[in-house]
């Protein structure tokens, strides 16, 4: 079946550029598939979903994502996050004029999954376990991501029935007892099927799970760079799960750079940044 | 011409409107969702009561301390919605509740907005700085 090449705007959202491996490997994958990307996100890209509590500053944010995108000038917006998927389709387009039709990613790599087939030809042998939520009711992501997960030759996929609540992790960090349950249960199901990788559909479970490589020897990993090393890639690192589980202040520093860190600003790593860095999840 | 704010806040109170006239305080979103565990406050509450005092934060006339709770504790776990009876999407309505309480729409701030952070967005940047290089920061991001 041949399937023309198309460009989109792949909108990644805010959150998600803690974890750049999963950008470029999501960016690698839509090209896998035919599709070329213009890739926007960052807080100049926020969809304002992040400010209920200040509507001049949602409105202002959704306006002028929505202006950026519509002189893009493509058809389709391809969207990774969750909140920015369902605010687009609710608040930022119910008040402006989209001159764009929004499609999720795991709706278009499952879409154009055969193109996927033939590319991926590197074997992973191992168990892994699909890490849910229920609460991304505008798409049935998970089914769809273990169909392509289904594809990889060699690769085990456990999915269970345990959906954690929230449409992700961040949003039950909200309640910190919910988010201990999620991280004990998640931890209790690799466990349950023999199994040392959790595999998350969205960032923030990324961000707040990877952690569990420190407190429960399991590997947590992104879908899309299964994917991509499924096709004898190398997929980029996922340096802020190396960060997290490096164990001490010291080998963070270490590893990110004096560089880097100057890059920031020293005094703003060590307030803002290292504490995240630091923090592990809790049960 | 109405600013973009009063589009959005005319937005929120269509759709304020629209679900004040479709809930029938029926409470099966309040009995489907996940959350309401993790909160002692809830514990003993039943849906109709519950979901009546969303209704009147809704309103506009401050809802009640559990309405408040319930609100606090709403994760979007979406569970709600092929509970409702009445079509009604109870994970949206519960949105709205938590913009009304925290006094988006006029009316006094009930619950702490617990994402005014001031560092948030340049938390973002930091991270953005450390992953991506000047070229793909300068073409994706500004």
């Amino acid at each position: 079946m041949e399937t023309m090449r198309e460009r989109v705007v792949f909108w990644y959202g805010c959150n998600a550029v803690r974890h750049g491996d999963i950008i470029h490997s999501a960016i690698e994958l839509l090209r896998a598939v035919g599709i070329d990307s213009d890739p926007a996100g960052g807080p100049a890209y926020c969809c304002g979903t992040s400010k209920d509590g200040n509507l001049a500053a949602a409105a202002g944010m959704a306006a002028r994502t929505v202006e950026k995108f519509n002189a893009a000038g493509r058809d389709t917006v391809v969207t990774w996050c969750p909140s920015c998927h369902r605010h687009a389709g609710t608040f930022m387009t119910g008040v402006n004029t989209a001159k764009f039709g929004v499609s999720h990613i795991t709706e278009i790599l499952h879409t154009r999954r055969h193109l996927l087939v033939p590319l991926l030809t590197h074997r992973l042998d191992r168990r892994v376990v699909l890490h849910k939520h229920s609460g991304f009711h505008e798409v049935d992501a998970y089914p769809l991501i273990a169909d392509l997960l289904r594809l990889i030759p060699g690769l085990e996929l456990v999915v269970t029935d345990y959906s954690a609540p929230g449409h992700m992790c961040s949003a039950v960090s909200a309640v910190p007892a919910a988010l201990k349950d999620v991280v004990r249960r998640s931890a209790e199901l690799c466990r349950a099927h023999d199994s040392d990788t959790l595999v998350t559909a969205f960032h923030s479970c990324q961000r707040l799970l990877c952690g569990l490589a420190t407190t429960d020897g399991i590997k947590v990993v992104n879908y899309v760079n299964l994917l991509v090393e499924a096709m004898g890639m190398k997929p980029p690192a996922d340096e802020y799960a190396e960060w997290k589980n490096a164990g001490s202040e010291a080998a963070i520093r270490e590893k990110i750079g004096e560089e880097r860190i100057a890059k920031i600003g020293a005094e703003f790593f060590a307030q803002q940044v290292l504490p995240e860095l630091r923090k592990l999840p809790e049960k | 011409m109405e600013s973009e704010t009063e589009q959005l806040i005319a937005y929120v109170e269509r759709n304020i409107e629209r679900t004040l006239a479709d809930c029938t305080t029926c409470g099966k979103c309040f009995d489907a969702c996940p959350m309401t565990e993790y909160s002692a406050a809830l514990n003993g509450k039943t849906g109709p009561e519950v979901v009546a005092g969303i209704r009147s934060l809704l309103a506009g006339d401050g809802g009640t301390p559990a309405a408040l709770e319930w609100t606090r504790v709403c994760t979007q776990s979406a569970r709600c919605i092929p509970a409702c009876p009445e079509n009604v999407n109870p994970m949206l309505m519960m949105r709205l509740s938590r913009i009304t309480a925290l006094g988006s729409t006029g009316g006094p701030a009930l619950l702490p907005d617990g994402k005014r952070d001031p560092n948030f967005f340049r938390r973002i940047n930091a991270f953005s700085a450390l992953q991506f290089s000047d070229a793909e920061l300068a073409a994706w991001q500004r």
